[in-house]
């Protein structure tokens, strides 16, 4: 890696001023030493944002829960409240990583993370992602890539975290130019499906605070599937959350993880479980409608059956 | 005066240890971290060593500008690997190596040389390589190698004369090296000669690799291996990294520390070469093979071996594997690609040979209707693993588990499947030994040979000490130095079957002569203090060879497992793995259990897990890292039941590399019989279930 400074902000304005257009953030560091590791990215100030005040709290409010952005995977996995309110987020920590990485993975570094596309990462591959010409995923080996994209580059969103907040419709909160912006997953990623270069549409300095998530889901849940039992990311993730009441849906939300660059989610799905009551073949057109119009590149085709399954699964949870 | 011909030694009938189970006696430094590894030497005033590795597949290099790296703050040498143009066959190919006091100053070093080159076509694919038109590996030959062929009886009539003939293309990946310490070394060139702290499988083929290029006499050059973190069949010799190491510290007139990163280990050490692996086989209706027909080819990348290999690592491999067939063909053929060379990998071509051949084995048991147990003994010759497979059956439940296949009913479906193996694991007679017995009563064992991990040292303890009557805890036992007197390399499973005749025969004598000088008949256990006192001021040094009837060679392993497939998300979750062993006498049972156990979460990885890949557009290994170079993890690990056959009247014979042949065909079989489909090419993922499942959509794309 190249020399950086290093500095600890004890504030958000000041941590913003010494990040300046050249620095990163670092709080875990999980993915951030990683990329300096590679020379994939060198910026010349390296903040320390784990001493801003106030980040590290899981907050319980009558109709939003708030997660600052310094709270660990960790802390989320153990937390007895989430796990009653929001099982789908607690699963998605839980398959975060390994319990290491865990502890000091964060919340905020958890949505920031780069690209894991395999040429991306390689220190040797200048592809589309670096501001090279070409994806070599496109032609080459895909089987980790995106089903859905709106841009050349197909590498995949592969937060757990983003896929679970997105299904209970949660918002990011950033603090941007001096004041906090509210982004759903959405916004959050959609610079990802539009730029090849981009991961999510996070614009230099911008320093993410906290998730606001609303207490109206009463259900969800999270699964994902991978090559191994643990430690492994996902091949393809899901999240799904509803309000149920006598086992009717409503404001149902369903997202998937690593089929594109963004949280996966389609509109017409979760209209068409609105006032549905869960079964095999309402659970299997649910996925049907979110599946639509994928796009296997080759190496990737085992992800539509695979993510149907997950999604069928993940729904029928919803019951229970 | 003729030599009188020396006693006729056997093992003890009672033991108080061989045979029992001896926790590690290096386990306590282990643990506390007082081990010394290769990568743990800091001689006083090291500096760190680095090599600048290809960019490119395949290039023509003609220049490489050393002099901006030696302008780095704290770099103290830069070399190249070989003077003038060359050309560059795989990335990842050494090019230049630097010594420097930090390793910020090496890595800038590395970023600082400038390399000119003109880059050349390349295929890092079997099936690229093989195309008429793909770029040459090597400009003078062709990728495509002469076939090496084999026939006996005769082959097509023998298959018109069958009952059952089935057919299949199974193909395996190239798997990577990856023991936990990568390979690697501390070397220290000065007046008196060199030293070198090696993570090495063979002190002595260091030492010979390095003093011949060297130019050094065997006596100026020293190699210890006090600990080692795991060698797998590619740390013989000094590898490129020793002689650069050895180079850079005569440079810089300092010790230079070059151990290799994990993304180095996953380029340049040596893999297990891929096969591809076209089989017919035929059988009577009773179930007796008759024909058999192989044509395999696979990659063994630039080459095999290289300088950093040992033996065994082509792409061939033993067929019809351990089954009796009257007519075979065989035909392999090696294919050159643009990738890194090929070493031995535990147990060279067995794996390899076992998927395919108890693969075909499980279609042939179905198309005839038998259970794959019966068909397997009535056709392998080995007796031992006959009685293996009566003993493994009766434990594991076969009769009652084995259903025809994708019977299981639900969405998740079990499977039972079972693979043999055979290993040679005879010991070396070249070994020999030297045991010190101190006045005070303390004893000191002294071999060249290496503790790679696999308990050797605990090994050594547990023979000196049922020898004297002591405790293993009671035994120095000292190696990894070439200063000693010469053991084998571990490789092939012939350690133990070395050292534990060697030092058997050693101590017997050292025994006799403690029990002369002191006038004592019997100087063992409680009267050893008084005894070893009357040896008064000198010790007793006594040196020994290997005796000859104390160990064997012939090894045979069965086993089974029992896999749960999810036929909607295609992940295969091994339940249990059975395994039945036989390894002649054992010395000690928990080290040799050990052995077993890491050979089946091996085989594991085999199966399921580890693939490297290569990208035919770039060149580059795309998986350089335990993130997608995935690895068998401790919740994947299933239930072991492990049976040894502790036969002690054939002596002792090397268990290392059996345990890890069977456990991919078993698995693969036990999927097979789960779902009612074969996945025919490893590792067997989630994605390759669900296609053979029938359940991928076909490709529409463009990717290749």
């Amino acid at each position: 890696m190249k020399s950086f400074q290093y500095a600890t902000a004890l504030s958000v304005d000041s941590a913003q001023q010494m990040v300046a257009d050249n620095g990163q953030y670092i709080a875990g560091g999980n993915d951030l030493l990683g990329l300096l590791k590679e020379y994939l990215v060198d910026p010349k100030t390296l903040v320390n944002i784990k001493s801003l005040p106030g980040l590290d709290k899981i907050e319980q409010g009558k109709d939003t829960w708030t997660i600052g952005a310094n709270v660990t995977v960790a802390q989320i996995e153990d937390h007895a409240g989430i796990k009653e309110c929001f099982p789908g987020l607690h699963w998605a920590a839980w398959h975060v990583g390994s319990r290491q990485i865990r502890n000091v993975a964060s919340v905020g570094g958890n949505l920031a993370q780069h690209s894991r596309c395999w040429y991306f990462r390689h220190r040797d591959v200048l592809c589309l992602k670096k501001d090279g010409d070409t994806c070599y995923a496109r032609h080459g080996e895909n089987r980790y890539h995106s089903l859905f994209t709106g841009n050349q580059c197909i590498s995949p969103v592969v937060s757990n975290l983003a896929v679970a907040f997105a299904a209970l419709d949660a918002v990011a909160v950033v603090q941007r130019e001096g004041k906090p912006v509210s982004m759903k997953m959405a916004e959050f990623y959609a610079d990802a499906f539009t730029s090849p270069t981009a991961h999510n549409a996070l614009k230099p300095g911008d320093l993410i605070l906290r998730v606001e998530i609303p207490a109206v889901r009463n259900r969800s849940h999270y699964i994902q599937a991978s090559d191994k039992q643990e430690f492994d990311w996902a091949l393809v993730s899901c999240a799904a959350a509803a309000k149920v009441t006598d086992g009717k849906l409503s404001q149902a939300r369903i997202a998937l993880g690593c089929i594109s660059p963004v949280p996966h989610q389609v509109d017409a799905a979760n209209e068409f479980l609105e006032g549905k009551t869960l079964d095999d073949a309402t659970a299997s057109q649910a996925a049907d409608l979110v599946l639509k119009n994928a796009k296997p590149h080759g190496h990737n085709e085992y992800k539509i059956p695979l993510a149907h399954t997950l999604i069928r699964r993940t729904l029928l949870k919803l019951n229970a | 005066m003729p030599d009188t011909p020396a006693p006729k030694l056997s093992w003890p009938a009672e033991t108080k240890y061989i045979s029992h189970s001896t926790h590690r006696i290096d386990a306590p430094p282990k643990l506390k971290g007082e081990a010394r590894y290769a990568s743990d030497i800091q001689a006083e005033g090291w500096l760190y060593g680095m090599i600048l590795r290809s960019k490119w597949p395949a290039a023509k290099i003609t220049a490489v500008n050393l002099e901006p790296a030696l302008k780095i703050p704290g770099i103290k040498a830069a070399i190249l690997v070989k003077e003038g143009e060359r050309v560059v066959h795989f990335y990842g190919e050494e090019i230049a190596a630097v010594a420097g006091a930090t390793k910020s100053a090496c890595l800038d070093a590395l970023k600082a040389i400038e390399v000119t080159a003109e880059p050349l076509g390349f295929a890092v694919r079997e099936n690229d390589a093989k195309k008429d038109d793909s770029p040459h590996v090597w400009a003078d030959a062709p990728n495509v190698g002469t076939p090496k062929s084999t026939e006996k009886g005769q082959v097509d009539q023998a298959f018109g004369e069958c009952d059952a003939v089935v057919e299949g293309f199974f193909t395996t990946q190239v798997a990577i090296h990856h023991p936990m310490e990568t390979h690697g070394n501390s070397a220290s060139w000065t007046d008196d000669g060199l030293t070198c702290w090696a993570s090495t499988q063979g002190i002595t083929s260091v030492r010979d690799g390095l003093a011949g290029p060297l130019k050094l006499d065997h006596s100026k050059v020293r190699v210890i291996t006090d600990y080692m973190g795991g060698g797998f069949g590619a740390k013989f010799g000094p590898g490129p990294h020793g002689l650069l190491a050895a180079r850079l510290s005569r440079e810089a007139k300092a010790p230079v520390r070059l151990m290799l990163t994990r993304f180095d280990q996953a380029l340049a050490v040596g893999n297990r070469p891929s096969s591809f692996q076209k089989i017919k086989l035929g059988a009577k209706s009773d179930g007796t093979l008759h024909a058999y027909d192989l044509d395999n080819y696979g990659t063994s990348g630039l080459g095999t071996g290289g300088t950093s290999a040992g033996g065994g690592s082509g792409i061939d491999f033993p067929a019809p594997y351990i089954y009796r067939i009257p007519n075979t063909r065989v035909k392999h053929t090696s294919v050159a690609t643009n990738a890194g060379p090929s070493s031995a990998f535990r147990a060279p071509g067995n794996p390899t040979a076992s998927f395919g051949m108890e693969s075909i084995m499980d279609e042939l048991a179905v198309k005839l209707g038998m259970d794959p147990v019966e068909l397997r003994i009535k056709n392998d010759p080995s007796e031992i693993r006959q009685k293996e497979y009566k003993l493994g059956a009766e434990r594991f439940g076969w009769k009652d588990k084995y259903k025809k296949p994708g019977s299981s009913p639900g969405v998740v479906k079990t499977g039972i499947g079972c693979a043999g193996s055979t290993w040679g694991g005879g010991g070396s007679n070249k070994t020999q030994a030297e045991v010190q017995i101190n006045p005070d009563g303390s004893v000191e064992v002294r071999m060249g040979v290496q503790d790679v991990g696999t308990g050797t040292r605990t090994v050594l303890a547990v023979i000196a000490a049922e020898v004297f009557g002591l405790t293993p805890e009671q035994i120095t036992v000292r190696v990894g130095d070439t200063h000693f007197p010469p053991g084998p390399g571990s490789g092939g499973s012939t350690t133990c079957a070395s050292v534990s005749p060697t030092l058997f025969a050693t101590c017997t004598d050292a025994l006799a002569q403690l029990q002369t000088q002191a006038g004592v008949t019997d100087a063992k256990g409680d009267n050893w203090t008084a005894a070893c006192k009357k040896l008064g001021v000198n010790p007793l040094v006594v040196q020994g060879k290997f005796a000859q009837g104390l160990s064997s060679r012939g090894t045979g392993g069965v086993q089974f497992a029992e896999v749960e497939v999810d036929t909607e998300t295609g992940l295969v979750t091994v339940k249990k793995i059975a395994g039945v062993h036989d390894c002649g006498l054992i010395v000690n049972k928990i080290t040799t259990e050990s052995q077993i156990y890491g050979g089946m979460i091996m085989g594991m990885g085999y199966a399921l897990y580890e693939e490297r890949v290569m990208d035919w557009q770039s060149g580059v290994v795309l998986n350089p890292n335990f993130e997608t170079y995935k690895l068998t993890g401790l919740s994947d690990i299933p239930e072991f039941d492990l049976v040894l056959l502790n036969m002690p009247e054939r002596g002792v014979i090397g268990i290392g590399e059996p345990a890890i042949i069977p456990t991919a065909s078993a698995i693969a079989n036990a999927v097979a019989n789960a779902i009612g489909a074969r996945v025919n090419s490893l590792p067997i993922t989630p994605a390759k279930v669900l296609a053979a499942l029938g359940k991928v959509p076909p490709s529409t794309a463009t990717a290749s």
